[in-house]
């Protein structure tokens, strides 16, 4: 048999396909973006100091020094100065924490009454000058910058400059920095992207207290389950765990957390890495610090598939209840158990705000690059709606406000619970440079809008069933023109809480704009003020009669008196309140001026009698 | 069959190697999805449906529905079960369905493909599947040209190659080893980071070595045999890391596939073994092939 042409077509074959094929996927290779080239530079050693981030709770002051690779032979010690009357005064040094590079300090006793210039120096050459901020506790209003999705991907503007958030935090004077996670988006060379984003963002951070949460990126891996630490091996993660050993994941916490009030449960999850959540009282705003992936548990193999990925459900007449399967966990018993605390303590606190990765629901429906529309997705806070209704269920006792991040899609949700509207409000803010689209459009128009709203606002019910009002979505493009910033919805939030209003506002601004210029315009739906005490204002509720006190904002607690179950804690505006209450029950109220110490009334109802009380 | 004698047992070693790497894959594309969304949603991409005549509505959906895209990534599935079902129907003189297998080898190298730009374009990350990418035009030209052939056996030493290049550069560390090495090893052995570590690299040179001794006369039908061995363990490794009790039908629709569509890892390797015996031992085995056929 003649097997030349056996042969010829073979060959051909094979180059064809070692050749031909990749040829035609890269058929517009000319065309594609240029990637991030991702790389620690050389610096001169005066330059090895990269930047510092800073907090100040309780009177201590944490920092944390962001090194470029030191060199052998190169000390390892660094030091934290402050100028006193003119001096430079060592207050603490540390050593250099390897791998990462990271130089901890901490200084006990720290007077917050006043503001101190702090420098960080390494040898005799290297310094790092910023301010330490005193607490603006005399402030009326405490502004929070918050920043979500800080790709560096040139193909959707990642390689933009910076230049114009700098300059609107520095106009707008922010207090705090709230980075809600993916500040690193490169899986493997987080030191790397760290410093990075240090050159980047460094102006601003040195000089405030700044919080950025660790999110799935950030920690190598597309999505995050964390499951206490357990060791991911499935493609995309949804099994649960970590990706990346924990020694990485470590680095990663060390370099981004380790500048936060000391963790309040602070024992360790599986391979060694730690935990970070805790609070920050800064300017008489109570912030939770949630780990909302850490102790999460992933849904592969434990929810019946329902979508072309364990985690997506593509199918609408599925039954939510199936997801929502025993033994799945959100924040966890840890988290649940602090956050309980934390809403019932409001010593030098007149508001509350929970800061996480991600917010209490599925908050997108299309996903991806207009990639069809996802039922549900259990990356979400949306599930598992056990784990999120008792999250919620805790937050709305302190009347927190939500800020977060993740979704890449800017929107603002009412929670409900039992009913719409019975629970806490969230802010989602957009990406600094937005790598993966969403939309929020519902196929319904929403029931109970406000008049003039988009049809895509109002009560909804998520993908998971979970009760939610939304106000506002930043929604892109469904076909970006130029693909880059603010055509794919980019940009960051402004969140304004006025400790004597008791109001909260929320701003949401589009990348390259002067947030100080009248003609500058937000995002469709922004900015939107609330009051601290919608967080936990159900529609069904009454009103207790009022209480008028004989001292300022006293701490008012709200107890049911058949079960016994704190209904709810808050410090007070001024000097009368009309508590709000479910309809039908009888209470008992509690007050005292830094925490509810005192029964003063012992069987409220909605509709009762005004009444004074003394707390002197 | 009607392979020739002393080449059947490699032929067969090449159709199940083939037929595995189908099978996971139609599983992939029927049961989850084909990951090639990486490519499609690009600039480019849309670009080129509209040349073609496609609207925005009508390539992405409505939101409310799905469109071309959506529609045809879940009908692909059925490109891979035909192709499945032609590495045991192909014979030597089918050209059709040689053609079939070829074009097969061409979807699963749009596949590598799009791992590869996943991975940020890791070549290691294309190379590495060189093996899937190749099985079914060595399993042609086997059946075409002859399994003893030296352009279906240098195919296969490349496809060998390309697999365990792509594997050793990870596992070294020219390239960021993934972190699902480092669990997969830390799971199965127990063993802490440090230890993973050092295991890791050192199959990593393995890896290498083999790559050479596959080249090596005197090397390589131990090469090829410690590459059976290390590609089906490596291949297996992610069911045994993954599956659980406590998972719905274990995890098995989870990680099965992903040891099922690496069956070339070990079929090239076992195949050029085979083919590399000593005389000596394929006389015993064409003496029990023959016995067994006398027996039927």
């Amino acid at each position: 048999m003649n097997l030349q042409p056996y042969k010829t077509a073979g060959l051909c074959c094979l180059v064809l396909l070692l050749g031909l094929t990749p040829a035609i996927a890269q058929q517009n290779a000319q065309r594609r973006p240029r990637r991030a080239v991702l790389e620690i530079p050389e610096v001169e050693r005066s330059e090895v100091i990269c930047f510092a981030l800073y907090t100040v709770h309780d009177n201590t002051l944490k920092l944390t020094a962001q090194l470029y690779p030191l060199q052998s032979g190169e000390s390892r010690t660094v030091r934290l100065e402050i100028e006193t009357d003119g001096n430079w005064v060592e207050v603490a040094r540390t050593n250099v924490v390897e791998p990462g590079w990271t130089a901890p300090f901490r200084v006990e006793n720290w007077d917050d009454t006043r503001a101190s210039n702090y420098r960080v120096v390494h040898g005799a050459e290297a310094t790092y000058e910023g301010v330490i901020r005193k607490n603006p506790v005399d402030k009326d209003e405490i502004v929070v910058a918050g920043f979500t999705g800080n790709s560096i991907q040139p193909a959707h503007g990642g390689d933009i400059s910076r230049q114009d958030l700098i300059d609107n935090v520095r106009k707008v004077d922010a207090d705090v920095l709230f980075f809600s996670g993916d500040q690193v988006y490169d899986h493997n060379k987080h030191l790397a992207a760290w410093l990075k984003f240090g050159r980047d963002f460094g102006d601003i951070i040195k000089d405030r207290p700044t919080l950025c949460l660790p999110d799935d990126h950030d920690v190598g891996q597309p999505n995050l389950w964390g499951e206490s630490g357990k060791i991911s091996t499935l493609s995309g993660n949804a099994d649960g765990g970590y990706r990346q050993p924990g020694i990485y994941v470590q680095e990663v916490e060390r370099a981004q957390t380790s500048h936060f009030p000391d963790p309040v449960d602070p024992g360790k999850i599986g391979q060694g890495i730690g935990v970070y959540f805790t609070n920050l009282n800064w300017g008489n705003i109570d912030f939770a610090i949630l780990e909302d992936r850490k102790f999460k548990t992933g849904p592969a193999g434990r929810v019946p598939k329902q979508g072309p990925r364990p985690d997506h459900i593509r199918n609408p007449d599925y039954d939510p209840d199936s997801v929502d399967v025993d033994g799945a966990i959100l924040l966890g018993q840890r988290q649940l158990d602090f956050l309980d605390r934390w809403a019932q303590d409001w010593r030098d606190a007149s508001m509350k705000v929970a800061l996480s990765q991600t917010i209490f629901c599925g908050g997108a429906h299309i996903h991806g690059s207009a990639n069809g529309r996802l039922h549900a997705d259990m990356d979400s806070n949306g599930w598992p709606q056990t784990g999120r209704n008792r999250a919620l269920q805790t937050l709305r006792k302190a009347f927190a406000f939500h800020y977060a991040g993740d979704q890449h899609l800017a929107t603002i949700f009412h929670h409900g619970i039992d009913e719409h509207r019975d629970a806490i409000w969230s802010f989602c803010v957009p990406s600094i440079a937005n790598l993966y689209l969403r939309w929020w459009e519902p196929l319904e128009p929403g029931q109970n809008r406000e008049p003039g709203s988009p049809e895509y606002t109002g009560d909804h019910l998520d993908g998971f069933a979970n009760k939610v009002t939304n106000y506002a979505a930043a929604n892109p493009e469904k076909m970006p023109a130029g693909n880059v910033l603010n055509t794919r919805s980019a940009g960051f939030g402004i969140v304004r809480l006025n400790t004597q209003t008791r109001q909260i506002t929320m701003e949401c601004w589009p990348r390259n704009v002067d947030v100080t210029d009248p003609s500058a315009k937000q995002y469709p739906g922004w900015p939107r003020t609330i009051s601290q005490f919608d967080n936990y204002n159900p529609p069904s509720w009454g009103k207790l009669g009022e209480l008028t006190f004989d001292v300022d904002s006293p701490v008012v607690q709200l107890v049911d008196r058949d079960s016994n179950e704190i209904l709810y804690t808050v410090r007070i505006a001024g000097k009368t309140f009309v508590p709000a209450a479910p309809k039908d029950k009888t209470f008992i109220i509690k007050a005292g001026k830094d925490a509810p110490e005192t029964i003063v009334v012992k069987d409220a109802k909605v509709g009762g009698a005004a009444q004074s009380v003394s707390l002197k | 069959m009607n392979e020739s004698n002393p080449h059947r047992l490699p032929i067969a070693c090449l159709r199940l190697g083939a037929f595995l790497c189908f099978a996971g894959w139609t599983w992939v594309h029927y049961y989850w999805e084909g990951p090639y969304g990486v490519l499609l949603w690009q600039d480019a991409t849309y670009d080129l449906a509209t040349r073609l005549g496609l609207s925005w509505d009508e390539f992405v959906g409505t939101g409310a529905d799905d469109g071309f895209v959506q529609k045809w990534i879940a009908r692909i599935w059925w490109l891979y079960l035909a192709c499945t079902l032609l590495t045991i129907t192909v014979r030597k003189t089918s050209w059709v369905q040689m053609s079939g297998l070829v074009l097969g080898s061409g979807l699963l190298t749009l596949l590598s493909y799009a791992s590869y730009v996943a991975a940020q374009r890791q070549l290691p990350m294309f190379i590495e599947h060189g093996g899937q990418m190749l099985i079914p035009l060595i399993l042609v030209m086997a059946l075409a040209l002859g399994a003893g052939h030296r352009v279906t056996v240098t195919t296969a030493v490349i496809a060998l190659i390309m697999t365990f290049a792509g594997h050793g550069c990870y596992a070294i560390g020219f390239w960021p080893t993934p972190g699902n090495f480092y669990a997969m090893t830390t799971l199965i052995l127990g063993v802490e980071y440090s230890t993973a570590q050092v295991l890791l690299r050192t199959a990593g040179v393995l890896d290498l070595a083999v790559c050479v001794g596959i080249c090596i006369p005197y090397l390589r039908r131990a090469s090829a045999l410690y590459a059976t061995a290390w590609g089906f363990l490596t291949a297996i490794a992610r069911p045994v890391a993954g599956m659980s009790w406590g998972l719905n039908y274990w995890g098995a629709d989870q990680f099965l596939h992903e040891s099922v569509l690496r069956a070339p890892h070990f079929a090239i390797p076992l195949f050029l073994f085979l083919l590399w015996r000593k005389p000596g031992e394929k006389k015993v085995s064409q003496g029990r092939q023959g016995a067994s056929a006398e027996l039927h």
